[in-house]
């Protein structure tokens, strides 16, 4: 039998019977080498609560070559991009080594959410707004476990729970009174977003950034 | 034709000398750490177990079975370095087999 059907083969029953790690891994199709990872948001994060799935590719020369891992449920994390859920981390690139499993694999995704890397960021956006407010950030991470990850966690100071119809500002971190300020002197919401989630209009980066650089990249967009 | 087995007589079984005590095994028996075969059986490319599929040692401490070491060490990726520490990995002078086993 081929070398990498039956390590993974292992690997997928090996993590069935362990009922410690709170990780899974399923089959997507009938193909061993398409598979689906899920494990819970750790704890003390603002990820907690939430139940994260990841996809996962099981390369031709596996375990020679590092699985393939990005993330299905949205996140909003330094090294996640939020739009494809690409993943920026050293053993999913050149640190990978052939003794990590899939199981060790997802562990470390677990424990990426505890410890951000903004330094190396595969998201800039998030990691601008990450190194400006972190407790800013953390209320945005909160927010985005609520809304995609079933996260059943702790209102979301002044902005209710997440569950109903979603709300633009509180997904891209913003301040209401910021946005409504722009879209008082006429400006379309979603543009006036779009545009102060770029410039990272956040914390004490609000005071840098003077309402006419604000108007011109409105215009601009 | 069928052969059945109907009763076999062990007269000898063999182990590798991992230098590994059987209080250090963690339930997961002794494996390769690369192919997750057991160190008795043999590497997937391989067929029959024993000193056509040895192991192979470092200076490290590590055992895995040799071709697929050898197989990780001749990819650009391994950087050569032992997967388990990712020390250079030097191979070790086979070691003495201990007495008593």
């Amino acid at each position: 039998m081929d070398a990498r059907l039956r390590r993974v083969n292992k690997e997928i029953s090996d993590c069935k019977n362990d009922k410690s790690s709170n990780i899974s891994i399923d089959l997507v199709d009938n193909s061993p080498f398409h598979l689906i990872g899920e494990f819970d948001g750790p704890e003390g994060t603002p990820y907690e609560g939430g139940h994260f799935k990841v996809d996962i590719i099981i390369p031709e020369s596996y375990p020679f070559q590092p699985v393939k891992m990005k993330f299905i449920t949205k996140v909003y994390h330094p090294n996640v991009s939020s739009a494809s859920g690409a993943i920026c981390l050293d053993i999913l690139k050149d640190a990978w080594s052939p003794v990590l499993t899939l199981k060790s694999t997802l562990i470390s995704l677990q424990s990426l959410l505890c410890s951000p890397e903004p330094r190396d960021p595969q998201d800039a956006e998030v990691a601008k707004h990450y190194m400006t407010s972190k407790s800013s950030f953390e209320e945005t991470a909160r927010y985005w476990t609520q809304a995609y990850a079933g996260g059943s966690g702790k209102e979301v100071r002044g902005k209710g729970r997440a569950d109903g119809p979603r709300d633009e500002i509180a997904m891209a971190g913003l301040e209401r009174a910021h946005v409504e300020k722009f879209q008082a002197m006429g400006f379309d919401r979603t543009k006036v977003i779009d545009v102060l989630r770029r410039l990272n209009y956040r914390g004490a980066n609000v005071a840098q950034i003077n309402d006419d650089k604000v108007v011109d990249e409105l215009i601009k967009s | 034709m069928k052969v059945h087995v109907k009763n076999w007589h062990a007269i000898a079984q063999w182990r590798w000398d991992t230098g590994a005590s059987d209080a250090d095994d963690d339930g997961e028996g002794d494996v390769c750490g690369i192919c997750r075969v057991p160190y008795e059986g043999c590497c997937p490319s391989c067929k029959m177990p024993g000193d056509d599929c040895p192991l192979i040692w470092g200076e490290c401490s590590h055992v895995f079975h040799m071709h697929c070491l050898l197989q990780w060490i001749g990819t650009a990726a391994s950087k050569q370095q032992c997967p388990m520490d990712r020390r250079p990995w030097v191979t070790a002078e086979r070691k003495v087999a201990k007495q008593g086993r």
